[in-house]
């Protein structure tokens, strides 16, 4: 009897808690979420995925921003495959040290171009309020944007409208002034050696992740690997064998001595 | 020359120093052509307050007036009377002396501005409407022209002295004493413009205006009992504006494309801001924040001097928009509260992203907003280009680019060279240095041969080709290091054919 009422006090205290959480702004959509569809991954994110409404910290590891700006392409390229478009912003120079984004380069990695909005900013101030009126539009399936300084106060005005409008945001911030911010997640992507067929011809890019942040959720450290052609991850550590990997790298250096 | 010089007894042609001995007193500028057009098209800008329709003098006129076309306008200021005493009154504030004349053709205008009796005489010929003593106006009532143009001198039909001269030769004066001639002997003896001036100037024959602007296709204005300064007020008045422009539109069934909204200073000067939209609109409301958003931009109000007397939002291109039932619960505009992306239908999507690509263009400029759109051409940094956004591009998806070929995630603007050091001359590199860091190659995978676009390169000597960097073949190699970078390499030239020596770059870098 006593179990009993305490099962229904359990039950009661959900619907409150499930009430509650429909009248705060954007929490009704917080549940949808961009599953990577790992299970290693999913289950230390709320969830089980990146939520939807949120704002998204990506952070290239030295010398890894075409591997981060990968990462945020692949996870677009995953989940939003219908006619909206995608909007990127950013900064008029390019990146400046890396190039600018090729379009040809998103289509190989299972992204349609067409799709693409470029607005590019020549200043902080206006990336900042573009990437805040793209947001709040509501217009695109998501939003890409990339930001070297943001200080907590607009990562929480960004996160608000991310969460309001329903929309996915991932920022990439270069690793060198990361200030505290309200991102729902962090994420550090490094790179890795890529996968190869039997001939030694690269099949699928791989990088090493590491959630170094995520609200309700636990941190972790992966090498995960992208086919831009069925859209899916997958853990490269199940596939190849890390030290086989140190051996490859060895012979490698050995035939680089040798060379 | 102004009023003081010709009390002096000073004229044109003088020398300056006979000038100088008349008046020891004398300045002495350049005369500065651009300047006068400048401040003459700007007056000219200003008149639009009155129609839409202002002219300047070509060269054959004089270049030193306007035309105005007021027909169909002036009832809104009470009739021709009243608005060419408001002109000439503004005018004479501004200071600047001005003839002016009303008749029912350019030709007939021109000839009262410049020699009618009733005004101020004329003390140079050449000298315009700036330099007159008397500011003052004449209206030639309709059908009156024969009587009011037959006492003046013949060079009030806009003749070139070749044909003035023999003229006054012959004995012809006035322009009456050439008005009831038989036309044949005069068609004969003189060229084709004697017959076509008298012809514009009693209506026999056409004389198209050149408007300074082309006429907008919709036209409000607004002018203001106290002028306003403030960004604020512009906005508000501009969203009043375009209501009104809304119902003819509505009517019409088309939306408004290109917009050009006119601010009229108080001292004569003519701000005008372009608003382009993405998809034809009526709405108020966008057409408010656009151009909020664009004098944010421009900082406009800044310079409103003494403030706007008169505001006037005009439509340049209008586009057929047909009737669209809205929903019932459309959200107005910067409602983001409300709703997830999935209740939209594809119209509203598409109309909320031109909205917003309007909105991004007029703070970060029109070429901000772009999209790629693929271009024929197996060279790479030729293979795409970014195209502004269109409406029409926002309804239906570009065609798909096709790659089978690796390509880069970022494609430097440049391809950078890069030292390199391969087993044999013409395979897959082992070790490279690039921005003074060496990498170890652990995997290349290539070459792919990209051979230079033959029919684009100048029709040179083979010696030229050599040294043109465009003519050579590229093989490209995708180059993974052992960190797991992994880079876009290109030797250049094909060893023994094109060259010695190749060089290597770096074109690009892969995800």
């Amino acid at each position: 009897m006593t179990q009993h009422a305490a099962l229904s006090v359990a039950h009661n205290r959900a619907v409150l808690v499930e009430q509650l959480r429909r009248l705060l702004p954007g929490i009704a959509d917080f549940h949808k979420t961009l599953p990577f569809g790992l299970p290693a991954i999913d289950s230390r994110l709320p969830k089980g995925g990146l939520a939807c409404g949120a704002l998204h910290e990506i952070v290239p590891a030295p010398n890894a921003i075409p591997a981060a700006f990968g990462f945020i392409a692949a996870i677009l390229a995953r989940h939003f495959s219908s006619v909206a478009p995608i909007v990127f912003v950013l900064p008029a120079c390019g990146f400046s040290p890396s190039g600018r984004l090729h379009g040809h380069g998103l289509h190989a990695l299972g992204l349609d171009p067409a799709r693409l909005i470029l607005v590019e900013t020549a200043h902080r101030r206006d990336a900042l309020w573009a990437i805040a009126e793209t947001v709040r539009s509501g217009a695109p399936a998501a939003v890409a944007g990339f930001i070297d300084k943001l200080d907590l106060k607009s990562s929480q005005r960004l996160h608000l409208f991310a969460a309001e409008a329903a929309l996915p945001l991932f920022l990439l911030r270069p690793a060198q002034n990361l200030e505290s911010s309200a991102a729902a997640t962090r994420w550090r992507v490094g790179t890795a050696e890529a996968a190869r067929d039997r001939f030694g011809l690269i099949t699928r890019p791989r990088w090493q992740l590491q959630l170094e942040r995520a609200r309700n959720g636990r941190p972790g450290e992966w090498v995960v690997e992208y086919d831009h052609v069925a859209h899916r991850f997958s853990l490269a550590a199940a596939l190849a064998d890390p030290a086989c990997a140190r051996g490859t790298s060895k012979k490698a250096d050995r035939q680089a001595h040798c060379a | 020359m102004n009023e003081a010089a010709e009390a002096c007894g000073l004229s044109r042609g003088e020398p300056v120093a006979d000038a100088r001995a008349k008046a020891g007193f004398l300045q002495v500028r350049g005369i500065d052509p651009a300047a006068d057009d400048a401040a003459l098209r700007r007056l000219a800008l200003w008149a639009t307050r009155y129609t839409p329709t202002a002219s300047p003098y070509d060269e054959e006129n004089g270049a030193d007036g306007f035309f105005l076309d007021i027909e169909g306008a002036a009832h809104l200021f009470g009739g021709e009377r009243n608005l060419i005493a408001d002109l000439a009154h503004r005018l004479e504030c501004f200071g600047l002396p001005a003839r002016l004349a009303v008749a029912d053709t350019p030709g007939a205008a021109w000839a009262a501005a410049r020699f009618h009796p009733k005004l101020s005489p004329i003390l140079r010929r050449e000298t315009g409407e700036d330099e007159d003593c008397r500011s003052s106006y004449v209206i030639l009532s309709s059908g009156e022209e024969a009587t009011a143009l037959s006492p003046l001198p013949i060079e009030a039909l806009r003749l070139t002295p070749e044909i003035c001269v023999p003229l006054r030769r012959l004995g012809f004066k006035s322009i009456g004493a050439l008005m009831d001639q038989p036309r044949a002997p005069f068609a004969a003896r003189f060229s084709a413009q004697l017959m076509r001036r008298l012809d514009q100037a009693f209506g026999r024959l056409d004389e198209p205006l050149v408007p300074i602007r082309p006429p907008p296709v919709y036209h409000t204005l607004r002018y203001l009992l106290e002028p306003i300064a403030t960004q604020e007020a512009v906005v508000a008045l501009s969203h009043r504006l375009m209501a009104t422009l809304a119902h003819v539109l509505t009517r019409d069934d088309v939306g408004a494309r290109v917009l050009r909204l006119s601010l009229y200073r108080v001292d004569g000067d003519v701000k005008t801001l372009d608003i382009a939209l993405t998809l034809p609109t009526r709405s108020a409301t966008h057409v408010a924040r656009m151009i909020a958003l664009k004098l944010d931009a421009a900082a406009t109000a800044d310079d409103a001097g003494f403030g706007f007397e008169a505001i006037g939002l005009a439509v340049i291109r209008a586009e057929a928009m047909p009737a669209r039932q809205t929903e019932l619960a459309a959200p107005s505009h910067p409602s983001p509260a409300s709703g997830g992306g999935s209740e939209w239908g594809h119209a509203d999507k598409t109309e909320r992203c031109a909205v917003l690509i309007d909105a991004l263009r007029q703070r970060l400029g029109p070429s901000s907003v772009r999209r790629f759109k693929a271009v024929d051409s197996h060279i790479p940094e030729r293979a795409e280009v970014l195209a502004p956004v269109t409406g029409e591009a926002l309804t239906g998806l570009a065609p798909e680019q096709k790659a089978e070929k690796p390509r880069p995630l970022l494609l430097l603007p440049h391809a950078e060279p890069t030292e390199v050091t391969a087993l044999v001359p013409d395979g897959p590199p082992r070790r490279f240095s690039w921005r003074g860091v060496s990498y170890e190659v652990a995997g290349a995978q290539g070459p792919e041969r990209i051979g230079a676009e033959w029919w684009r390169l100048p029709p040179f000597s083979a010696q030229c080709r050599e040294s043109d960097r465009q003519s050579l073949t590229r093989d490209y190699y995708l180059v993974e290091d052992l960190g797991g970078h992994r880079f876009w390499l290109f030797r250049e030239g094909i060893y023994g054919r094109e060259t010695a020596d190749a060089r290597w770059f770096v074109h690009g870098l892969f995800a």
